[in-house]
Protein backbone atom coordinates (compact mmCIF):
# COMPACT_ATOMS: atom_id res chain seq x y z
CA UNK A 1 0.00 0.00 0.00
CA UNK A 2 2.92 2.35 1.05
CA UNK A 3 4.59 1.54 -2.37
CA UNK A 4 1.64 2.35 -3.79
CA UNK A 5 1.44 5.54 -1.66
CA UNK A 6 4.93 6.86 -2.86
CA UNK A 7 4.34 6.38 -6.80
CA UNK A 8 1.34 8.23 -6.39
CA UNK A 9 3.29 11.35 -4.98
CA UNK A 10 5.96 10.55 -7.33
CA UNK A 11 4.00 10.91 -10.64
CA UNK A 12 2.11 13.92 -8.66
CA UNK A 13 5.47 15.29 -7.98
CA UNK A 14 6.41 15.17 -11.39
CA UNK A 15 3.64 16.15 -13.21
CA UNK A 16 3.08 19.43 -11.04
CA UNK A 17 6.95 20.23 -11.65
CA UNK A 18 6.76 19.01 -15.04
CA UNK A 19 7.48 22.80 -16.61
CA UNK A 20 10.48 23.74 -13.78
CA UNK A 21 12.20 20.69 -14.70
CA UNK A 22 11.85 20.61 -18.21
CA UNK A 23 13.32 24.28 -17.85
CA UNK A 24 16.30 23.59 -15.80
CA UNK A 25 17.54 20.57 -18.26
CA UNK A 26 16.87 22.89 -21.24
CA UNK A 27 18.91 25.65 -19.54
CA UNK A 28 21.75 23.56 -19.51
CA UNK A 29 21.41 22.47 -22.98
CA UNK A 30 23.62 23.92 -26.03
CA UNK A 31 21.75 25.70 -29.00
CA UNK A 32 22.50 22.59 -31.00
CA UNK A 33 21.28 20.29 -28.86
CA UNK A 34 17.75 21.63 -28.51
CA UNK A 35 16.99 21.87 -32.02
CA UNK A 36 18.40 18.07 -32.32
CA UNK A 37 17.41 16.44 -29.09
CA UNK A 38 13.69 17.74 -27.34
CA UNK A 39 13.84 15.28 -24.16
CA UNK A 40 14.69 15.13 -20.89
CA UNK A 41 18.18 13.47 -20.97
CA UNK A 42 20.98 15.98 -21.76
CA UNK A 43 24.31 14.26 -23.76
CA UNK A 44 26.26 17.14 -23.53
CA UNK A 45 25.63 19.82 -20.56
CA UNK A 46 26.52 23.09 -20.69
CA UNK A 47 26.98 26.60 -19.06
CA UNK A 48 26.78 28.61 -21.75
CA UNK A 49 23.55 29.72 -21.86
CA UNK A 50 23.76 30.90 -17.78
CA UNK A 51 27.34 32.50 -18.78
CA UNK A 52 25.31 33.95 -22.15
CA UNK A 53 22.65 35.38 -20.12
CA UNK A 54 25.52 37.03 -16.87
CA UNK A 55 27.53 38.21 -19.47
CA UNK A 56 25.69 40.05 -22.53
CA UNK A 57 23.59 42.33 -21.16
CA UNK A 58 23.83 44.92 -24.08
CA UNK A 59 20.21 44.40 -25.40
CA UNK A 60 18.79 42.97 -22.50
CA UNK A 61 19.85 43.12 -18.89
CA UNK A 62 19.15 40.67 -16.18
CA UNK A 63 20.76 42.34 -12.87
CA UNK A 64 18.48 45.15 -13.61
CA UNK A 65 15.68 42.64 -13.68
CA UNK A 66 16.33 41.30 -10.58
CA UNK A 67 17.60 44.18 -9.29
CA UNK A 68 13.93 46.22 -10.16
CA UNK A 69 11.95 43.15 -8.84
CA UNK A 70 14.33 42.63 -5.43
CA UNK A 71 13.76 46.28 -4.61
CA UNK A 72 9.94 46.60 -5.31
CA UNK A 73 9.23 43.38 -3.59
CA UNK A 74 11.49 44.76 -0.38
CA UNK A 75 9.25 47.73 -0.42
CA UNK A 76 6.20 45.55 -0.73
CA UNK A 77 6.66 43.40 2.22
CA UNK A 78 8.53 45.76 4.32
CA UNK A 79 5.64 48.61 3.76
CA UNK A 80 2.68 45.95 3.94
CA UNK A 81 4.23 44.88 7.45
CA UNK A 82 5.06 48.52 8.85
CA UNK A 83 1.02 49.48 7.75
CA UNK A 84 -0.36 46.13 9.46
CA UNK A 85 1.44 45.58 12.28
CA UNK A 86 -0.15 48.89 14.35
CA UNK A 87 -3.19 48.21 12.89
CA UNK A 88 -3.55 44.78 14.22
CA UNK A 89 -2.08 45.94 17.48
CA UNK A 90 -5.62 48.22 17.17
CA UNK A 91 -7.68 45.81 16.25
CA UNK A 92 -7.08 43.23 18.37
CA UNK A 93 -6.68 45.24 21.47
CA UNK A 94 -9.18 48.31 20.90
CA UNK A 95 -11.46 46.26 18.72
CA UNK A 96 -11.37 49.48 16.16
CA UNK A 97 -11.57 48.77 12.71
CA UNK A 98 -12.70 45.17 13.75
CA UNK A 99 -16.23 45.71 11.79
CA UNK A 100 -15.67 47.17 8.89
CA UNK A 101 -11.83 47.95 8.21
CA UNK A 102 -10.77 44.64 8.81
CA UNK A 103 -13.12 42.58 6.37
CA UNK A 104 -12.16 45.49 4.05
CA UNK A 105 -8.75 44.62 3.74
CA UNK A 106 -9.22 41.23 3.95
CA UNK A 107 -11.65 40.77 1.14
CA UNK A 108 -9.13 42.88 -1.20
CA UNK A 109 -8.00 39.43 -1.44
CA UNK A 110 -11.00 38.46 -3.46
CA UNK A 111 -10.84 41.35 -5.66
CA UNK A 112 -9.62 41.25 -9.61
CA UNK A 113 -6.40 43.17 -9.18
CA UNK A 114 -7.28 44.25 -12.76
CA UNK A 115 -9.79 46.46 -11.51
CA UNK A 116 -7.27 49.29 -9.56
CA UNK A 117 -4.76 48.75 -12.34
CA UNK A 118 -6.53 51.64 -14.91
CA UNK A 119 -7.07 54.11 -12.19
CA UNK A 120 -3.62 53.44 -10.90
CA UNK A 121 -1.97 53.90 -14.22
CA UNK A 122 -3.85 57.51 -13.90
CA UNK A 123 -2.59 58.16 -10.35
CA UNK A 124 1.04 57.28 -11.28
CA UNK A 125 1.31 59.29 -14.47
CA UNK A 126 -0.20 62.21 -12.49
CA UNK A 127 2.60 62.19 -9.84
CA UNK A 128 5.48 60.47 -12.05
CA UNK A 129 5.44 57.29 -10.18
CA UNK A 130 4.95 55.03 -13.21
CA UNK A 131 7.68 52.98 -14.45
CA UNK A 132 9.67 53.41 -10.82
CA UNK A 133 10.70 50.73 -8.51
CA UNK A 134 8.61 53.16 -5.65
CA UNK A 135 5.79 52.76 -7.94
CA UNK A 136 5.91 49.16 -8.28
CA UNK A 137 6.36 48.62 -4.64
CA UNK A 138 3.64 50.36 -3.59
CA UNK A 139 1.40 48.43 -5.79
CA UNK A 140 2.82 45.55 -4.37
CA UNK A 141 2.16 46.72 -0.57
CA UNK A 142 -1.45 46.97 -1.44
CA UNK A 143 -1.70 43.15 -2.68
CA UNK A 144 -0.11 41.61 -0.05
CA UNK A 145 -2.33 43.85 2.69
CA UNK A 146 -4.71 40.93 3.00
CA UNK A 147 -3.01 38.51 3.94
CA UNK A 148 -0.19 40.22 6.03
CA UNK A 149 -2.93 41.88 7.99
CA UNK A 150 -4.13 38.38 8.72
CA UNK A 151 -1.24 37.11 9.66
CA UNK A 152 -0.75 39.70 12.38
CA UNK A 153 -4.24 39.97 13.89
CA UNK A 154 -3.52 36.16 14.42
CA UNK A 155 -0.44 36.74 16.10
CA UNK A 156 -1.32 39.21 18.00
CA UNK A 157 -4.31 37.95 19.40
CA UNK A 158 -1.99 34.85 20.16
CA UNK A 159 0.20 37.02 22.25
CA UNK A 160 -0.97 36.87 26.23
CA UNK A 161 -2.35 40.54 26.57
CA UNK A 162 -0.97 41.00 29.90
CA UNK A 163 2.46 41.89 28.86
CA UNK A 164 1.74 44.84 27.41
CA UNK A 165 -1.26 44.99 29.65
CA UNK A 166 1.47 46.10 32.35
CA UNK A 167 3.55 48.01 29.80
CA UNK A 168 0.08 50.42 29.45
CA UNK A 169 0.03 50.64 33.47
CA UNK A 170 3.38 52.08 33.05
CA UNK A 171 1.91 54.57 30.53
CA UNK A 172 4.09 53.65 27.84
CA UNK A 173 3.14 55.01 24.66
CA UNK A 174 1.63 52.79 21.80
CA UNK A 175 4.93 53.01 19.95
CA UNK A 176 7.19 52.09 22.72
CA UNK A 177 4.99 49.34 23.29
CA UNK A 178 4.85 47.96 19.55
CA UNK A 179 8.28 48.50 19.34
CA UNK A 180 9.77 47.57 22.30
CA UNK A 181 7.18 44.68 23.71
CA UNK A 182 4.38 43.59 20.64
CA UNK A 183 7.44 43.62 17.61
CA UNK A 184 10.01 40.72 19.35
CA UNK A 185 6.93 38.50 20.72
CA UNK A 186 5.56 37.94 17.24
CA UNK A 187 8.86 37.78 15.35
CA UNK A 188 8.43 34.63 14.17
CA UNK A 189 5.28 35.41 12.47
CA UNK A 190 6.31 38.36 10.94
CA UNK A 191 9.24 36.67 9.15
CA UNK A 192 6.77 34.04 8.21
CA UNK A 193 4.36 37.36 6.68
CA UNK A 194 7.94 39.02 5.31
CA UNK A 195 8.96 35.67 3.40
CA UNK A 196 5.06 35.27 2.12
CA UNK A 197 5.30 38.66 0.87
CA UNK A 198 8.43 39.12 -0.76
CA UNK A 199 7.18 35.52 -2.84
CA UNK A 200 4.01 37.07 -3.69
CA UNK A 201 5.12 40.32 -4.69
CA UNK A 202 8.31 38.75 -6.37
CA UNK A 203 5.91 36.90 -8.93
CA UNK A 204 3.60 39.82 -9.05
CA UNK A 205 2.95 40.03 -13.17
CA UNK A 206 -0.23 42.17 -14.07
CA UNK A 207 0.72 45.45 -12.51
CA UNK A 208 5.06 44.88 -13.58
CA UNK A 209 3.34 44.81 -17.14
CA UNK A 210 1.59 47.64 -17.37
CA UNK A 211 3.33 50.27 -14.89
CA UNK A 212 6.53 49.71 -15.95
CA UNK A 213 8.53 50.28 -19.45
CA UNK A 214 11.95 50.03 -19.42
CA UNK A 215 13.80 51.51 -16.22
CA UNK A 216 11.79 49.50 -13.30
CA UNK A 217 10.92 46.48 -15.02
CA UNK A 218 10.61 43.14 -12.71
CA UNK A 219 11.78 39.82 -13.81
CA UNK A 220 8.97 38.22 -14.38
CA UNK A 221 8.44 40.38 -17.37
CA UNK A 222 11.32 40.95 -18.29
CA UNK A 223 11.90 37.08 -18.58
CA UNK A 224 8.94 37.57 -21.99
CA UNK A 225 11.36 39.77 -23.02
CA UNK A 226 13.66 37.46 -24.40
CA UNK A 227 11.10 35.27 -25.87
CA UNK A 228 10.56 38.03 -28.51
CA UNK A 229 13.85 38.82 -28.62
CA UNK A 230 15.79 39.43 -32.18
CA UNK A 231 13.81 38.10 -35.47
CA UNK A 232 13.82 34.29 -35.67
CA UNK A 233 13.35 31.87 -33.51
CA UNK A 234 13.45 31.94 -29.63
CA UNK A 235 16.18 31.24 -28.13
CA UNK A 236 15.04 28.36 -25.81
CA UNK A 237 18.44 27.44 -24.21
CA UNK A 238 19.21 31.25 -22.83
CA UNK A 239 15.38 32.09 -22.43
CA UNK A 240 15.34 28.75 -19.89
CA UNK A 241 18.23 30.08 -17.71
CA UNK A 242 16.56 33.25 -17.63
CA UNK A 243 13.51 31.93 -16.20
CA UNK A 244 15.24 29.74 -13.61
CA UNK A 245 17.20 32.78 -12.72
CA UNK A 246 13.81 34.58 -11.94
CA UNK A 247 12.01 31.35 -10.36
CA UNK A 248 15.09 30.48 -8.33
CA UNK A 249 14.46 33.22 -5.32
CA UNK A 250 11.21 32.89 -4.48
CA UNK A 251 11.35 28.94 -4.89
CA UNK A 252 14.74 29.18 -2.72
CA UNK A 253 12.90 31.26 -0.06
CA UNK A 254 9.72 29.03 0.09
CA UNK A 255 11.96 25.62 0.54
CA UNK A 256 13.52 27.56 3.67
CA UNK A 257 10.30 28.38 5.05
CA UNK A 258 7.62 25.74 3.67
CA UNK A 259 6.86 24.48 7.00
CA UNK A 260 5.82 27.82 8.50
CA UNK A 261 4.08 28.68 5.44
CA UNK A 262 2.12 25.59 5.59
CA UNK A 263 0.65 26.93 8.74
CA UNK A 264 -0.06 30.34 7.82
CA UNK A 265 -1.25 29.83 4.58
CA UNK A 266 -4.52 27.49 5.77
CA UNK A 267 -4.73 30.15 8.88
CA UNK A 268 -4.96 33.03 6.39
CA UNK A 269 -6.93 31.01 4.31
CA UNK A 270 -9.41 29.58 6.96
CA UNK A 271 -9.88 32.95 8.83
CA UNK A 272 -10.27 34.37 5.50
CA UNK B 1 -4.28 51.95 12.54
CA UNK B 2 -3.76 55.47 10.73
CA UNK B 3 -0.87 54.73 8.57
CA UNK B 4 -3.28 52.10 7.25
CA UNK B 5 -6.43 53.88 6.85
CA UNK B 6 -4.61 56.80 5.34
CA UNK B 7 -2.85 54.18 2.72
CA UNK B 8 -6.22 53.02 1.67
CA UNK B 9 -7.63 56.76 1.75
CA UNK B 10 -5.03 56.97 -1.09
CA UNK B 11 -4.38 53.91 -2.84
CA UNK B 12 -7.99 52.67 -3.47
CA UNK B 13 -10.50 55.77 -2.33
CA UNK B 14 -9.31 57.60 -5.09
CA UNK B 15 -9.14 54.38 -7.99
CA UNK B 16 -12.98 54.40 -6.76
CA UNK B 17 -12.96 57.42 -7.43
CA UNK B 18 -11.60 57.72 -10.81
CA UNK B 19 -13.43 54.77 -11.98
CA UNK B 20 -16.45 55.99 -11.45
CA UNK B 21 -16.07 59.33 -13.53
CA UNK B 22 -14.08 57.63 -16.14
CA UNK B 23 -16.88 54.87 -16.67
CA UNK B 24 -19.03 57.74 -16.84
CA UNK B 25 -16.93 59.47 -19.61
CA UNK B 26 -15.72 59.79 -23.00
CA UNK B 27 -12.20 59.32 -22.47
CA UNK B 28 -9.22 58.75 -24.65
CA UNK B 29 -5.53 58.84 -23.73
CA UNK B 30 -5.44 62.30 -25.00
CA UNK B 31 -8.08 63.69 -22.61
CA UNK B 32 -7.31 61.95 -19.48
CA UNK B 33 -7.62 65.16 -17.69
CA UNK B 34 -10.62 66.51 -19.11
CA UNK B 35 -12.79 63.43 -18.97
CA UNK B 36 -16.07 64.45 -21.01
CA UNK B 37 -19.34 62.84 -18.85
CA UNK B 38 -21.38 61.14 -21.37
CA UNK B 39 -23.54 58.66 -18.31
CA UNK B 40 -23.66 55.36 -19.07
CA UNK B 41 -22.72 55.09 -22.42
CA UNK B 42 -19.60 53.16 -21.65
CA UNK B 43 -21.39 50.41 -19.79
CA UNK B 44 -24.20 49.98 -22.98
CA UNK B 45 -20.87 49.67 -25.52
CA UNK B 46 -19.53 46.97 -23.03
CA UNK B 47 -22.69 44.97 -22.33
CA UNK B 48 -23.38 44.52 -26.31
CA UNK B 49 -20.03 44.07 -27.18
CA UNK B 50 -19.77 40.04 -27.85
CA UNK B 51 -15.92 40.19 -26.43
CA UNK B 52 -16.75 41.20 -23.43
CA UNK B 53 -19.38 38.05 -23.01
CA UNK B 54 -17.11 35.59 -24.18
CA UNK B 55 -14.58 36.64 -21.73
CA UNK B 56 -17.25 36.29 -18.80
CA UNK B 57 -18.10 33.31 -19.91
CA UNK B 58 -14.13 32.13 -20.74
CA UNK B 59 -13.49 32.99 -16.81
CA UNK B 60 -16.48 32.06 -15.43
CA UNK B 61 -16.00 28.25 -17.23
CA UNK B 62 -12.82 28.81 -15.99
CA UNK B 63 -12.98 29.49 -12.24
CA UNK B 64 -15.62 26.70 -11.76
CA UNK B 65 -13.79 23.43 -13.76
CA UNK B 66 -10.46 24.56 -12.38
CA UNK B 67 -11.92 24.98 -8.56
CA UNK B 68 -13.73 21.80 -8.43
CA UNK B 69 -10.98 19.72 -10.52
CA UNK B 70 -8.24 21.83 -7.91
CA UNK B 71 -10.26 20.49 -4.86
CA UNK B 72 -11.02 17.08 -6.05
CA UNK B 73 -7.69 16.12 -6.60
CA UNK B 74 -6.25 17.94 -4.07
CA UNK B 75 -8.45 16.35 -1.74
CA UNK B 76 -7.93 12.82 -2.91
CA UNK B 77 -4.14 13.23 -2.87
CA UNK B 78 -4.69 14.84 0.45
CA UNK B 79 -6.21 11.74 2.01
CA UNK B 80 -3.76 9.28 0.06
CA UNK B 81 -1.07 10.66 0.20
CA UNK B 82 -1.31 11.73 4.04
CA UNK B 83 1.11 8.66 5.68
CA UNK B 84 3.73 9.73 3.71
CA UNK B 85 3.46 13.68 3.71
CA UNK B 86 2.85 13.59 7.55
CA UNK B 87 5.56 11.25 8.46
CA UNK B 88 8.02 12.91 5.75
CA UNK B 89 7.93 16.50 5.39
CA UNK B 90 10.36 17.11 2.47
CA UNK B 91 7.51 15.64 0.52
CA UNK B 92 5.27 18.51 1.58
CA UNK B 93 7.99 20.75 0.56
CA UNK B 94 8.59 19.56 -3.05
CA UNK B 95 4.43 19.38 -4.02
CA UNK B 96 4.78 23.40 -2.77
CA UNK B 97 7.42 24.01 -5.26
CA UNK B 98 4.89 25.33 -8.05
CA UNK B 99 3.21 27.37 -6.01
CA UNK B 100 6.53 29.54 -5.71
CA UNK B 101 7.05 29.89 -8.94
CA UNK B 102 5.54 32.87 -10.84
CA UNK B 103 2.32 32.11 -12.22
CA UNK B 104 3.44 34.21 -15.41
CA UNK B 105 7.00 32.14 -15.35
CA UNK B 106 5.02 28.87 -15.44
CA UNK B 107 2.65 29.96 -18.32
CA UNK B 108 6.36 31.16 -19.80
CA UNK B 109 7.41 27.77 -19.03
CA UNK B 110 4.80 26.37 -20.99
CA UNK B 111 5.88 27.61 -23.77
CA UNK B 112 8.68 25.64 -24.16
CA UNK B 113 6.90 22.81 -22.95
CA UNK B 114 4.49 22.48 -25.49
CA UNK B 115 6.47 23.93 -28.40
CA UNK B 116 6.44 21.57 -31.59
CA UNK B 117 9.92 21.47 -31.86
CA UNK B 118 12.15 22.32 -28.86
CA UNK B 119 9.15 20.81 -26.47
CA UNK B 120 9.46 17.57 -25.17
CA UNK B 121 5.76 16.85 -24.50
CA UNK B 122 5.27 16.97 -28.51
CA UNK B 123 8.68 15.11 -28.50
CA UNK B 124 7.39 12.20 -26.40
CA UNK B 125 4.06 12.33 -27.39
CA UNK B 126 5.02 11.84 -31.45
CA UNK B 127 7.72 9.28 -30.31
CA UNK B 128 4.94 6.61 -28.71
CA UNK B 129 2.09 7.67 -30.29
CA UNK B 130 3.05 8.73 -33.71
CA UNK B 131 1.05 12.05 -33.20
CA UNK B 132 1.03 15.44 -30.74
CA UNK B 133 -2.42 17.37 -31.06
CA UNK B 134 -1.60 20.90 -31.08
CA UNK B 135 -1.96 22.53 -27.50
CA UNK B 136 -2.65 26.07 -28.44
CA UNK B 137 -5.19 26.07 -31.20
CA UNK B 138 -8.32 27.74 -31.04
CA UNK B 139 -10.10 24.61 -29.70
CA UNK B 140 -7.41 23.03 -27.56
CA UNK B 141 -6.12 26.40 -26.06
CA UNK B 142 -8.83 26.18 -23.31
CA UNK B 143 -8.23 22.94 -22.16
CA UNK B 144 -4.28 23.00 -21.98
CA UNK B 145 -4.96 26.35 -19.90
CA UNK B 146 -7.02 24.27 -17.57
CA UNK B 147 -4.43 21.92 -16.97
CA UNK B 148 -1.50 24.42 -16.52
CA UNK B 149 -3.46 25.74 -14.04
CA UNK B 150 -4.79 22.81 -12.48
CA UNK B 151 -0.73 21.58 -12.27
CA UNK B 152 0.07 24.69 -10.76
CA UNK B 153 -2.42 25.25 -7.74
CA UNK B 154 -3.72 21.55 -7.09
CA UNK B 155 -1.08 21.98 -4.39
CA UNK B 156 -2.65 24.84 -2.94
CA UNK B 157 -5.53 23.12 -2.30
CA UNK B 158 -3.80 20.12 -1.25
CA UNK B 159 -2.15 22.08 1.42
CA UNK B 160 -5.70 23.05 2.87
CA UNK B 161 -6.81 19.86 2.93
CA UNK B 162 -3.60 17.85 4.56
CA UNK B 163 -4.19 20.19 7.33
CA UNK B 164 -7.26 19.66 7.79
CA UNK B 165 -7.42 15.95 7.47
CA UNK B 166 -4.11 15.13 10.08
CA UNK B 167 -6.06 17.67 12.71
CA UNK B 168 -9.41 15.36 13.00
CA UNK B 169 -9.16 13.78 16.05
CA UNK B 170 -7.55 10.05 15.19
CA UNK B 171 -9.98 8.91 18.53
CA UNK B 172 -13.06 9.30 16.29
CA UNK B 173 -11.11 7.23 13.40
CA UNK B 174 -10.39 4.98 15.80
CA UNK B 175 -13.95 4.72 17.41
CA UNK B 176 -15.67 4.17 14.00
CA UNK B 177 -13.11 1.81 13.31
CA UNK B 178 -13.76 -0.23 16.56
CA UNK B 179 -17.49 -0.36 14.98
CA UNK B 180 -16.57 -2.17 11.57
CA UNK B 181 -16.75 0.53 9.82
CA UNK B 182 -15.29 0.51 6.40
CA UNK B 183 -12.81 3.40 5.23
CA UNK B 184 -15.00 4.32 2.55
CA UNK B 185 -18.12 4.93 4.95
CA UNK B 186 -15.49 6.65 8.07
CA UNK B 187 -14.88 9.05 4.58
CA UNK B 188 -18.32 9.55 3.58
CA UNK B 189 -19.62 9.74 7.05
CA UNK B 190 -17.08 11.30 9.17
CA UNK B 191 -14.06 12.92 7.45
CA UNK B 192 -15.72 14.48 4.57
CA UNK B 193 -18.32 16.17 7.44
CA UNK B 194 -15.64 17.50 9.09
CA UNK B 195 -13.78 18.73 6.57
CA UNK B 196 -16.95 20.69 4.74
CA UNK B 197 -15.95 24.13 6.01
CA UNK B 198 -12.40 23.94 4.39
CA UNK B 199 -13.36 22.29 1.13
CA UNK B 200 -15.75 25.42 1.06
CA UNK B 201 -13.11 27.57 1.61
CA UNK B 202 -10.66 26.10 -1.01
CA UNK B 203 -13.40 25.96 -3.22
CA UNK B 204 -14.05 29.93 -2.89
CA UNK B 205 -10.72 30.99 -2.97
CA UNK B 206 -9.58 28.54 -6.23
CA UNK B 207 -12.51 29.64 -7.80
CA UNK B 208 -11.82 33.38 -7.21
CA UNK B 209 -8.25 33.22 -8.45
CA UNK B 210 -9.37 31.35 -11.70
CA UNK B 211 -11.94 33.69 -12.73
CA UNK B 212 -10.14 36.75 -12.33
CA UNK B 213 -7.07 34.65 -13.83
CA UNK B 214 -3.83 36.74 -16.27
CA UNK B 215 -0.83 35.63 -15.34
CA UNK B 216 -0.22 32.46 -16.99
CA UNK B 217 -2.81 32.90 -19.32
CA UNK B 218 -1.45 35.90 -21.08
CA UNK B 219 2.06 34.67 -20.77
CA UNK B 220 0.95 31.30 -22.98
CA UNK B 221 -1.35 32.68 -24.98
CA UNK B 222 -1.91 36.06 -24.79
CA UNK B 223 -5.60 36.82 -25.97
CA UNK B 224 -4.22 34.31 -28.62
CA UNK B 225 -5.38 31.68 -30.41
CA UNK B 226 -8.37 33.32 -32.02
CA UNK B 227 -9.58 35.05 -28.70
CA UNK B 228 -10.32 31.89 -27.12
CA UNK B 229 -8.53 32.66 -24.65
CA UNK B 230 -9.34 36.20 -23.58
CA UNK B 231 -10.25 36.09 -19.69
CA UNK B 232 -11.89 39.36 -18.32
CA UNK B 233 -8.90 40.26 -16.43
CA UNK B 234 -7.38 40.24 -20.45
CA UNK B 235 -10.07 41.69 -21.95
CA UNK B 236 -10.17 44.49 -19.43
CA UNK B 237 -6.70 45.02 -20.50
CA UNK B 238 -6.48 44.92 -23.96
CA UNK B 239 -9.05 47.46 -24.18
CA UNK B 240 -7.06 50.02 -22.05
CA UNK B 241 -3.72 49.38 -23.77
CA UNK B 242 -4.26 48.29 -27.02
CA UNK B 243 -8.01 49.51 -27.73
CA UNK B 244 -7.33 52.77 -25.59
CA UNK B 245 -10.83 52.77 -24.81
CA UNK B 246 -10.03 53.91 -21.85
CA UNK B 247 -13.86 54.40 -20.83
CA UNK B 248 -14.76 50.82 -21.86
CA UNK B 249 -12.23 48.99 -20.54
CA UNK B 250 -13.09 50.53 -16.89
CA UNK B 251 -16.61 50.68 -16.99
CA UNK B 252 -15.97 46.70 -18.04
CA UNK B 253 -13.80 46.51 -14.62
CA UNK B 254 -16.55 48.22 -12.70
CA UNK B 255 -18.73 45.89 -13.76
CA UNK B 256 -16.40 42.51 -12.70
CA UNK B 257 -15.68 44.71 -9.75
CA UNK B 258 -19.51 44.59 -8.84
CA UNK B 259 -19.57 40.75 -9.94
CA UNK B 260 -16.80 39.72 -7.76
CA UNK B 261 -18.72 41.97 -4.74
CA UNK B 262 -21.88 39.56 -5.47
CA UNK B 263 -19.98 36.87 -5.08
CA UNK B 264 -18.13 37.97 -2.06
CA UNK B 265 -21.31 39.07 -0.39
CA UNK B 266 -23.20 35.56 -1.58
CA UNK B 267 -20.27 33.41 -0.47
CA UNK B 268 -20.57 35.45 2.85
CA UNK B 269 -24.23 34.72 3.42
CA UNK B 270 -23.33 30.89 2.66
CA UNK B 271 -21.12 30.82 4.82
CA UNK B 272 -22.96 32.28 7.88
CA UNK B 273 -26.24 30.38 6.69
CA UNK B 274 -24.18 27.08 7.19
CA UNK B 275 -22.73 28.08 10.35
CA UNK B 276 -25.84 29.18 11.59
CA UNK B 277 -27.00 25.44 10.65
CA UNK B 278 -24.37 24.18 12.39
CA UNK B 279 -25.09 26.13 15.12
CA UNK B 280 -28.83 24.94 15.22
CA UNK B 281 -27.69 21.07 15.17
Amino acid sequence: MNVLRWIVFAIAAFAMNFPVIVTLITSFKGAREIAMNPGLLIQAPTFANYAKVLTDTSRFNIYAYLLNSTVAALIGSVLALLLTVPAAYAIVRTGAGRRHLFPLVANLRAVPLVVFAIPLYMMFQFVGLLDTRLGLGLILTIVNLPLSLMMMVNAIADMPGEIDEAARMDRAGAFVILRRIVSPLIRPAVVTAFTFGFITAWNEYLFGLMLTTREAVPVTVGASFFFSASGGGVQWGVASAVMILGALPPAVLGMLIYKQLTGSMTAGAVKG
Amino acid sequence: MTPLVVFLLVFLSFPALVNIVYSLSDVTFQTMRAPEIVGLRNFGEVLIDPEFWAASWFSLRFGVLTAVIECSLGLALAIFLSPIVSRHGWTMAILMLPMMVAASMVGLMYRLVLHEFAGPLPHYLTLWFGTSPAFLDANNAFWTLVVVEVLQWTPFAFLLFHVAYISIPSEIREAAAMDRASAWKIFWRIELPMMKATIAIALGIRFIDGFRVFDNVFALTGAGAGGSTMSLSIYIYQSFFKGGQIGQAVAASALLFLASLVLLYGGALLHSRLGQRRAAA
